[in-house]
C-alpha cells in the first residue's frame, strides 16, 4: 500500500469513529437543547448498549437485531429513571449548570459500577453485523461494519431532521431550545420534553454503543472516553446544534486518526484534547455556532 | 363571576418583593388595562399570573384556583400571555410559530385550519411571510405574529405585555385596533401598556400600578385629563 493509500485509509476509519463520536455529541445537543443540561452520563448509555446487546446475544442466545433493539428499549427505560429521579429534582430546584454535571457525572459512574458487578471486568465485544471480507475500492479496505456504521448515522440523521422539522414534538423540542418560557405559555411541557430529550439521546448513545462494538471491544469502563469525546464533538460543532455535532464529530475522529498515525497510538486522546483547546481559543462557538 | 381574578398575588425576585399582595378581576369580555411607569410591576403581575415567577397567593379562572408554576396548563385552560419582547421563535418559519401557538390542537384538525384561517385574514402580512424566518421580519410583523400566534390557542383571556413597545405608532395603532376588534367580538382582554392614552382608549377599565402595588382603579370613561394619571406616573 502507498503512503497516499494509507492515509486515505486512516481517515476512513477516522470517519467511522467520527460518526460514533457525532452520534452521542448529537445527545448532548438534544437533551442540552430541551433542558440546559449537559448530561455527562451520555458515556454510560453507550456502553450499556453494547454491553446489554452482547449480554442479549451470547449468554441468552437472542438475535443480534433483537439484541440491539431491547438493549436500546432497556438503555431508554433507564435515562427515564435517571430523568425522573435525579435530574428532574434537581433541574425543579434550579439547580447550577456545575450541578448537573456532578449530578451525572455520579450517575455515569453508579452505571459503570453496577455494570461491573452485574457483568464483570472483562472485555466484550459483538460479532460484525456483516461477516465478509472488507470492501476494497483500490488500494483502499472498507470494512462492512463501517458501512454499517455510516449508513445506521445517515439514515439517523435524516431521521432526527424529519423528526425535528415535520413532527409537532420535534418542532415543540426546537421551541424549547431557542426559548423554554415561550415554548411553556403555548402549552408545551418543556419537562415532558426534557424526558424526551432524554430517552432521545439515550437511544443514540445505544445505537452508537452497539454500532462501534464489533470495531473494538466494550466494558464496564468505555463509557467515559466516549462521553468525553461526544462532548468534544458538541463543542466543535457549536454546542447545541446537532448537526454541528455530528460534523465536530467527523473532524474529531479524522484528527485522532492522524494523530494515530503521526505520533502513534497514545497521542490519541491528546489529539482530541488539542482540537478542543484550539476551537476554545480560535472558534469557541464552534462549526455551526455564531459567536455571542 | 370573575372570569380572571388574582388574590394577593405577589412576586418576589430573590429577597425584592416586585410585587405586592394584588387583587385584580377581569370579567367576561372585558378589557383591561394595567398601567403605571417602568418598574411599577406590571410585567411581574403578568408573569406572576402566569407562573413564570415565584409567587404568593391565588389565581381564579373562573372560581378555579389555577396550578402556580405551570404556565402550560394555564395555556391549556385557554389563559395566554403574548410576552414582553413578542417571546416569538426567532429561528423557526411564520407558519411553524403559527402551528406552536396552536400546539395543543396539532396541524392536521380542521379546528387547526380554521384557526389558522382566522389569524390570517387578521393579520394579511403574515400570510404572505408563513415561510419567512420569524426573527428576519420587522419588530411590527414579529408583534402581529406573537398576537397572532396566541391566538392560535383560541384563547379565553389574552395577556399582552407592552405590545406597543419599539414599534412605530401606525403599527401599534394596527395591532391595537386590531385587539380592539378582537374584545368586541368577545374576546377577554388585560393589556399591559405604559402608553396610557392608548390603552384607555380600548379599555373597560384599568388598574394603576406603582411601585409594585395598585394604586388606582380607573373607568377610562371618567378621565377628563391624563394629567392625573400622570401624577402617579411621576410620584414615585
Amino acid at each position: 500500500m502507498n503512503e497516499i493509500s494509507y492515509i486515505i485509509q486512516v481517515l476512513v476509519s477516522g470517519l467511522g469513529l467520527g460518526c460514533i463520536y457525532g452520534l452521542i455529541g448529537i445527545g448532548y445537543c438534544v437533551i442540552y437543547n430541551a433542558s440546559g443540561i449537559v448530561n455527562f452520563a451520555q458515556g454510560a448509555f453507550v456502553m450499556l448498549g453494547g454491553m446489554i446487546t452482547q449480554l442479549l446475544l451470547w449468554n441468552h442466545g437472542v438475535p443480534l437485531l433483537l439484541s440491539g433493539a431491547i438493549a436500546v428499549a432497556c438503555v431508554v427505560a433507564i435515562a427515564i429513571v435517571i430523568e425522573r429521579i435525579v435530574v428532574r429534582p434537581l433541574w425543579d430546584r434550579n439547580a447550577s449548570t456545575f450541578v448537573m454535571i456532578l449530578a451525572t457525572l455520579a450517575v455515569q459512574i453508579v452505571l459503570e459500577g453496577a455494570t461491573l458487578l452485574i457483568a464483570g471486568d472483562q472485555p466484550k465485544t459483538l460479532p460484525v453485523f456483516t461477516d465478509l471480507p472488507p470492501l476494497r475500492i483500490g488500494t483502499v479496505a472498507i470494512s462492512y461494519q463501517l458501512i454499517w456504521i455510516a449508513a445506521a448515522s445517515a439514515v439517523i440523521i435524516f431521521g432526527l431532521a424529519a423528526f425535528f422539522g415535520h413532527t409537532r414534538v420535534g418542532k415543540a423540542m426546537r421551541a424549547c431550545a431557542i426559548n423554554r418560557e415561550a415554548a411553556a405559555l403555548q402549552g408545551i411541557r418543556v419537562s415532558t420534553m426534557l424526558m424526551m430529550a432524554f430517552a432521545l439521546s439515550a437511544a443514540l448513545g445505544a445505537i452508537a454503543g452497539i454500532l462501534v462494538t464489533p470495531t473494538q471491544v466494550t466494558a464496564f469502563n468505555v463509557g467515559l472516553p466516549f462521553a468525553i469525546a461526544g462532548f468534544i464533538a458538541a463543542i466543535v460543532g457549536g454546542f447545541g446544534r446537532p448537526f454541528g455535532a455530528f460534523l465536530g464529530g467527523l473532524a474529531l475522529g479524522v484528527t485522532q486518526a492522524g494523530a494515530v498515525v503521526v505520533f502513534g497510538s497514545g497521542f490519541k486522546s491528546g489529539a482530541a484534547l488539542a482540537v478542543l483547546l484550539i476551537f476554545l481559543f480560535v472558534r469557541p462557538q464552534g462549526i455551526l455556532g455564531t459567536a455571542k | 363571576m370573575a372570569l380572571l381574578a388574582t388574590v394577593a398575588l405577589s412576586a418576589c425576585y430573590g429577597h425584592v418583593e416586585a410585587l405586592k399582595p394584588t387583587d385584580i378581576r377581569v370579567e367576561d369580555g372585558e378589557f383591561v388595562a394595567v398601567l403605571g411607569p417602568n418598574g411599577a410591576g406590571k410585567s411581574t403581575l403578568m408573569r406572576a399570573i402566569m407562573g413564570l415567577v415565584p409567587n404568593r397567593g391565588a389565581v381564579h379562572f373562573h372560581d378555579e384556583a389555577l396550578p402556580r408554576r405551570d404556565p402550560a396548563a394555564l395555556a391549556s385552560r385557554g389563559v395566554i400571555l403574548v410576552p414582553e419582547g413578542r417571546g416569538i421563535f426567532g429561528p423557526m418559519s411564520v407558519a411553524e410559530n403559527l402551528e406552536l401557538g396552536a400546539y395543543l390542537v396539532g396541524r392536521h384538525t380542521a379546528e387547526f385550519e380554521s384557526r389558522l384561517a382566522r389569524v390570517l385574514a387578521l393579520f394579511p402580512r403574515l400570510r404572505e411571510r408563513l415561510s419567512q424566518t420569524a426573527g428576519s421580519m420587522s419588530g411590527g410583523e414579529q408583534q402581529m405574529l406573537a398576537v397572532g400566534r396566541a391566538l392560535m390557542a383560541n384563547p379565553r383571556i389574552l395577556l399582552l405585555d407592552e405590545p406597543s413597545l419599539g414599534l412605530a405608532p401606525r403599527v401599534t395603532a394596527e395591532i391595537l385596533e386590531t385587539l380592539g376588534e378582537l374584545n368586541r367580538q368577545g374576546l377577554s382582554v388585560i393589556l399591559v401598556e405604559q402608553k396610557a392614552p392608548l390603552a384607555l382608549r380600548l379599555a373597560n377599565r384599568a388598574y394603576l400600578l406603582s411601585l409594585g402595588k395598585i394604586v388606582a382603579e380607573i373607568n377610562p370613561r371618567e378621565v377628563q385629563s391624563y394629567d392625573e394619571i400622570a401624577r402617579y406616573y411621576f410620584a414615585t
